[in-house]
């Protein structure tokens, strides 16, 4: 039983250390991403990125997370699809997209720790990112609607 | 500039500390789950019972610890796994490319998938859905020419 106590209030801290590490993260990028939202560069992203964002049925906006996904973490990720108002099908989609390819800076240093080609990894995260993405759009738009 | 700057300072600060506590609701729980997986080994015993299943991933019966710990918990608890485990007894490289490709297709399933379901994802598709995924491509990755070159995992077998 003490075992078991001990279990709980080690989980209960760590959770508390990485919402402190979390909240390094999504304060700063939630805050840029904000700012991008309502500044003139947000139409001119939108603009760039419609056509590979149609591919996954989702609308332009979409991006900004993804792009927050692979640069950041999940948590940027999820912090940023907050501020739009997207439908359940296409969080699906962006989440499926952004579960594949995320956190890369530092998954890439990750991968390379424990002696994997982390370049080729990146390369394969980014190529079946589009694959899963295409895929889940696809059964999303016949089941999820 | 379409809105006002404090409109934008109040969205900044709501918006942030709304996310944090949402996730802080899923992160608690979950951290003490993983916890308890941990000290009481359950991804040992698991992997136990599902050695059989990395013969159809093509891989040697060991790997299956470090593949479950990734999947369940999290890529860095993964990552530790393999490491240990190469220090004492190394995992053929052909295995070691194969978890590569299979965490990182669908890692720390538990916790993406409450964080991502709580922001308005689809739970079966984000959760299953990747995890068939990353199955799929892993035994077609497998059965790939370029692993039979690779003579170590055969020596080992021998």
């Amino acid at each position: 039983m003490k075992v078991f106590i001990n279990t709980v209030k080690d989980g209960f801290i760590k959770a508390l250390k990485t919402t402190v590490t979390l909240m390094k993260v999504v304060l700063p990028v939630y805050a840029l991403v904000v700012v991008i939202k309502y500044s003139p560069l947000m139409p001119f992203l939108e603009e760039l990125f419609r056509p590979a964002m149609g591919l996954f049925r989702l609308p332009p906006e979409a991006v900004v997370p993804i792009i927050t996904g692979v640069f950041t973490d999940e948590y940027g990720a999820i912090a940023t699809a907050s501020q739009f108002n997207f439908t359940g099908a296409e969080l699906t989609t962006i989440a499926m997209i952004g579960l594949v390819f995320h956190s890369i800076p530092v998954e890439f240093a990750l991968s390379q720790r424990i002696g994997l080609p982390a370049a080729k990894f990146v390369l394969y995260r980014f190529t079946a990112s589009i694959l899963v993405g295409i895929l889940t759009a696809q059964i999303g738009g016949i089941f999820l609607c | 500039m379409l809105a006002s700057a404090s409109t934008i300072i109040n969205e900044i600060i709501h918006g942030s500390l709304n996310t944090v506590f949402n996730v802080l609701k899923i992160l608690i729980p979950l951290m003490i789950v993983i916890e308890i997986l941990r000290v009481y080994k359950i991804m040992e015993k698991l992997a136990e019972k599902l050695e059989g299943i990395t013969k159809v991933l093509g891989m040697s019966p060991p790997a299956i610890l470090p593949l479950i710990v990734a999947t369940v918990m999290g890529v860095t608890y993964g990552a530790g796994t393999l490491m240990e485990m190469n220090k004492v007894n190394p995992i053929p490289r052909k295995d070691f490319i194969l978890i590569g490709i299979f965490f990182f297709i669908c890692h720390g399933i538990i916790e993406t998938t409450a964080i991502w379901s709580v922001a308005g994802a689809n739970i079966l598709v984000i959760s299953a859905g990747r995890l068939f995924i990353a199955i799929i491509i892993t035994i077609i990755a497998s059965r790939l020419p370029i692993f039979n070159k690779n003579t170590h995992y055969q020596d080992q077998e021998q």
